[in-house]
């Protein structure tokens, strides 16, 4: 794979991809690849950590990583993150995000070392954002207190919803009660949490969405992400699908969604993303701004741009092959120069789900390419009813962001 | 000079011209395949499956389109060498025509007959005409290797349905190679030997033509009377035209040069001709120096029946698909085209086909082959329109029909259907057959086989009337069709309209009694082929002024991803470029995005 970049690496000025003066804010992303079970629904890279595995810990709680497996997978995040660090040379760093798989498997300790090195090796900015994803169940939630004082300053807890019979449904292992008690002692030690939340659930009424969102709404979380569950490809529910809301009862569960959350002070920010004022997901808004990101750990992308060049990566995502490449020093399984043609729309992709739009300056910023190469798309999308702008901004239309694919399709290179 | 005549009518004694008829699946190909194979006309590294049937499209449906054909040599028991000439017939109804002439061209046919299932309706109509040719059918018991052969009922099933002799016929195996021998020695007894002079003037019958890319047209002709060498002037009878043969030869199945085709012979001839046109299946060529009296019986001027306009699904691709109907037509004599405008649909061509089968081949190889994305609107037929003016006017388009208030009288193609099926089927036939505006002629048992003969307008024919037959015989039944009459027709057409704009493409005509029912059930099918888009989609169908049908395809409501965080991007990427893609095989009218089926609704339509 990198020899082929090799390869089509321009030579000379005149052939640069991209021509950048300053390079775009940058973010680190950190994958913790394993989950008690794996949901019907997902399709992260994640695995099961079987409970008659060597991996999984004893007296650690159900579904533990052993502690020699922890420290290992450790030890490889910190050498990945030095084998990668000659790539983002003197950037600084303007939040972390600990994601998964089911990063609060992780005992408090291990997620402080992974943190320390972290702050070792990288200029981390004062205000960072540091997130962690949580399960919420009553193991994880005895962890909370040690996950903050290890530098987690924002919690996302994966509640999914508030009823039983629908958790049950999802293949999720916690409870409401348990995911009501996590929450309360989420509180106790962060003053910054997100509360993930799906609708269109299997057999799910609009009524029963709704009360969904009244009880998340009850704990008055920081932030709040509502995602149309979503049969992606390969996974349990996408060869077995299970009986879903049809199209209109899901449209109807989404606006009243949008409706309720308005009315208590939320501004809907993105497709799926809603924030109190000054509560927006910093790390999430960076990719949605076509910002940087290094990714590490097991299956992590990462988008790095150079003054020539904008690159993919992506690691190995098996666990233990990834330990293994990192200690042989190639953790990348796969890298590539994103082209010319395709920027356009890699960047719309991400901006365009912002509701507000981006400033129209962005656009060259981030791709080093001036508006009037999309000019021609611009037009057909507002003449579509999908787009509107000035020359301040350019934003979807709520039409647009309704049928944000349409949009996005227009600007696909053929 | 005598002993070169008693030659000559030994060679002529020694030669077998037969073709086999046989079920669409009785093992006609495999059988075939075996008997070249036995006469060495390939070796086993050339074997290839199913020899004869060229055609991607022909191997993948299991029917024969064009009329191949091997001239093999064979050593019988006698210990004298036949030469046999096999002609390969088209199995399908919108190839009648070809079939008679590939049979004509033949003393004799091998009739194969499946000993498990006995003889099928399909074989019938094709058996019928052979011995209305005076062709001799020779039974033969195929899989006999199967567990479940039961010759004896074959055998009693031939002679009662048939009506020939049965009880010495071959028994084989073409699958294992079983009795192959003995097919052929029974056709050399029974098949008489071709009649015919060779000093009379010249009488080549065209059993098939065909374009080459290096020499032109190839025909396959029979030598009726007469010789035919390389270099001598010839005359088509029917046509007029003049060429020069510039050579003859056999195929066995590899062509092979001779030095002349006599009376009696199969074969092709090569006389530099550059469209397929001027050698017209039927047609009989003569010498012109020396020109036969009279061409030989049975020539019909092959005739486009249904038409439908083919459209680019890109408009800029118009230059392509003619380039590609223009290759096609190279080996397609039957395929007729013009160019058409459609307001919706921008420029395309008005095709004429032999049959709906015909026009799905065709429609299939441009999308195979020259890789075409192409709308095809509803068949139809030509409808004879007497105006009040006096004039009167064809229209092969629905949408060229003029205003009501002028036409004073529309006559539509009546045809003649003869349909035969097990008995068990007759009353879901007739049942077919009276929904159809058919009035029954007549209907004759032959054993357990009934044949019902119908006068019916083609229009119904070109519908769906073949897959109904099918679907309500479950595959039993089978039929031919001929054009008999121009009868008036109390026809109308239904307009559609989507978002209030007329759509000329969809346009249909329909017989007044059925217009009401059948402009709804096109809206409904529509309404359900037409998928939901950003705004709503009305379709409303209607006569002249007359809303006879309304249906609302509702407005998607959304269609955005869910969760998209930098990550991987690849998939969701890939997800949206599926999404445009499908876009694209999808025709832009206004602003509503129509799928290519639903310009087909009428044919999906049940009554």
């Amino acid at each position: 794979m990198t020899e082929s970049v090799h390869l089509l690496r321009p030579i000379g000025i005149k052939s640069q991809v991209v021509n950048f003066q300053a390079l775009p804010p940058l973010a680190l992303y950190i994958h913790i690849p394993w989950c008690v079970r794996k949901c019907p629904y997902c399709d992260f890279n994640s695995h099961e950590v079987k409970s008659a595995s060597p991996l999984r810990g004893e007296g650690r709680g159900e579904g533990g990583l052993s502690e020699s497996l922890e420290q290992q997978y450790v030890a490889a995040l910190t050498r990945d993150l030095e084998m990668a660090l000659p790539q983002i040379w003197g950037r600084k760093v303007y939040s972390v995000f600990i994601g998964g798989g089911t990063p609060s498997l992780l005992s408090g300790y291990a997620l402080g070392e992974i943190l320390r090195q972290v702050k070792m090796l990288l200029p981390l900015t004062l205000n960072a954002e540091i997130t962690l994803e949580a399960n919420p169940g009553t193991v994880e939630a005895d962890k909370f207190a040690a996950f903050a004082d290890a530098g987690v300053n924002r919690l996302s807890l994966g509640i999914q919803s508030f009823n039983d019979a629908h958790l049950k449904a999802l293949g999720r292992i916690h409870s409401a009660e348990e995911a009501r008690a996590a929450i309360k002692i989420a509180r106790q030690h962060f003053d910054n949490i997100n509360l993930d939340l799906m609708y269109a659930l299997p057999g799910q009424t609009l009524d029963e969405a709704l009360q969904d969102i009244r009880a998340a709404l009850a704990f008055a979380p920081q932030h709040l992400s509502a995602y149309h569950l979503t049969l992606e490809p390969n996974t349990l529910f996408h060869h077995d699908p299970p009986q879903l809301p049809d199209d209109d009862a899901s449209a109807d569960m989404q606006q009243a969604i949008e409706a309720l959350l308005a009315e208590h002070g939320y501004q809907h920010y993105e497709t799926s993303a809603f924030a109190q004022p000054a509560r927006r997901a910093k790390h999430n808004l960076n990719y949605w701004q076509f910002g940087d990101y290094l990714g590490i750990g097991a299956g992590a992308h990462s988008k790095l741009s150079f003054p020539d060049k904008i690159i993919r990566q992506a690691r190995y995502k098996q666990p233990q092959a990834y330990i293994q490449q990192v200690a042989a020093g190639a953790p990348v399984q796969t890298e590539n120069a994103v082209t010319r043609a395709e920027l356009p729309f890699e960047f719309m992709m991400n901006a365009l789900r912002l509701n507000e739009g981006f400033e129209a300056a962005l656009f060259t910023e981030r791709t080093s390419l001036p508006l009037l190469a999309i000019q021609r798309e611009l037009l057909v999308a507002e003449k579509r009813g999908l787009l509107t702008r000035d020359h301040q901004r350019i934003a979807p239309t709520p039409q647009g962001r309704r049928f944000l694919n349409d949009l996005l399709e227009i600007f696909l290179a053929d | 000079m005598r002993g070169l005549s008693v030659f000559i009518w030994n060679f002529m004694q020694l030669i077998r011209n037969f073709s086999i008829i046989a079920h669409i699946d009785h093992g006609k190909s495999t059988l075939a395949d075996r008997i070249i194979h036995l006469c060495g006309g390939l070796s086993d590294r050339e074997m290839d499956k199913q020899v004869l049937d060229s055609m991607d499209i022909e191997r993948e449906r299991g029917i024969t389109i064009k009329a191949q054909t091997a001239a093999l040599n064979y050593q019988a028991r006698d210990g004298k060498v036949y030469n046999l000439n096999l002609i390969d017939t088209p199995g399908h109804v919108d190839f009648s025509y070809e079939v008679s002439r590939s049979l004509s061209a033949c003393e004799g046919a091998l009739l194969v007959v499946d000993a498990s299932q006995g003889v099928e309706a399909q074989t019938v109509a094709n058996c019928y005409t052979a011995l209305d040719l005076g062709v001799e059918v020779v039974p033969v018991l195929n899989k006999i290797d199967l567990p479940s052969a039961n010759p004896d009922n074959a055998i009693e099933e031939i002679e009662e349905v048939i009506g020939i002799e049965a009880h010495d016929a071959v028994h084989c195996s073409a699958k294992t190679g079983v009795g192959i021998e003995d097919v052929l020695e029974s056709l050399i007894v029974k098949v008489p030997p071709p009649k015919g002079d060779i000093n009379a003037p010249l009488q080549a019958l065209i059993v098939d033509s065909w374009f080459d890319n290096y020499v032109g047209v190839v025909m396959l002709v029979r030598v009726i009377n007469g010789t035919l060498k390389p270099k001598e002037k010839i005359l088509f009878m029917a046509t007029g035209a003049n060429h020069l043969t510039e050579h003859v030869g056999v195929f066995t199945p590899k062509s092979q040069p001779r030095e002349s085709l006599s009376a009696g012979q199969v074969g092709f001839v090569i006389a530099g001709i550059k469209e397929l046109k001027s050698a017209r299946v039927g047609d009989t060529i003569t010498h012109q120096a020396r020109p036969a009296a009279e061409a030989l019986p049975g020539f019909k001027e092959v005739q486009s029946q249904v038409f439908s306009g083919l459209f680019p699904v890109e408009s800029n691709q118009y230059e392509a698909l003619r380039d590609s109907l223009e290759k096609l037509k190279l080996n397609d004599a039957a395929l007729m085209y013009e160019p058409e405008v459609s307001q919706a649909l921008g420029f395309g061509f008005r095709c004429g086909f032999l049959g709906l089968l015909h026009m799905e081949i065709v429609q299939e190889r441009l999308e195979r082959e020259f890789d075409m994305d192409l709308i095809t609107t509803a068949p139809t037929v030509i409808y004879e329109v007497v105006l009040r003016d006096g004039t009167t006017i064809s229209v092969d388009n629905p949408s060229k029909m003029p205003d009501p208030s002028k036409i004073e009288q529309i006559r539509e193609p009546i045809v003649t259907v003869n349909l035969y099926m097990p008995n068990e089927y007759v009353g879901a036939v007739i049942t077919l057959c009276t929904q159809k505006r058919g009035s029954q002629i007549n209907i004759s048992y032959h054993g357990k086989q009934v044949k019902l003969v119908y006068e019916m307008p083609m229009a119904e024919i070109v519908m769906d009337f073949f897959d109904r037959l099918k679907s309500v015989s479950r595959g039993y039944a089978s039929m031919d069709y001929e054009f008999k009459e121009y009868r008036s027709a109390d026809v109308v057409k239904v307009d559609m309209l989507i978002n209030g704009d007329k759509v000329d493409a969809l346009a249909i005509i329909v017989h007044r009694a059925n217009s009401q029912y059948r402009g709804r059930e096109v809206a409904a099918k529509m309404r359900e082929l037409i998928p939901r888009q950003m705004y709503d989609v009305a379709i409303q169908a209607t006569i002249g002024s007359n809303i006879i049908a309304r249906e609302n395809v509702k407005a998607m409501r959304k269609n955005v991803l869910a969760k998209c965080y930098g990550g991987d991007i690849s998939r969701k990427k890939k997800l949206l470029e599926k999404q445009k893609a499908g876009k694209k095989r999808m025709k832009q009218v206004g602003n509503v995005e129509i799928p290519q089926e639903a310009f087909l609704a009428i044919l999906r339509v049940d009554d």
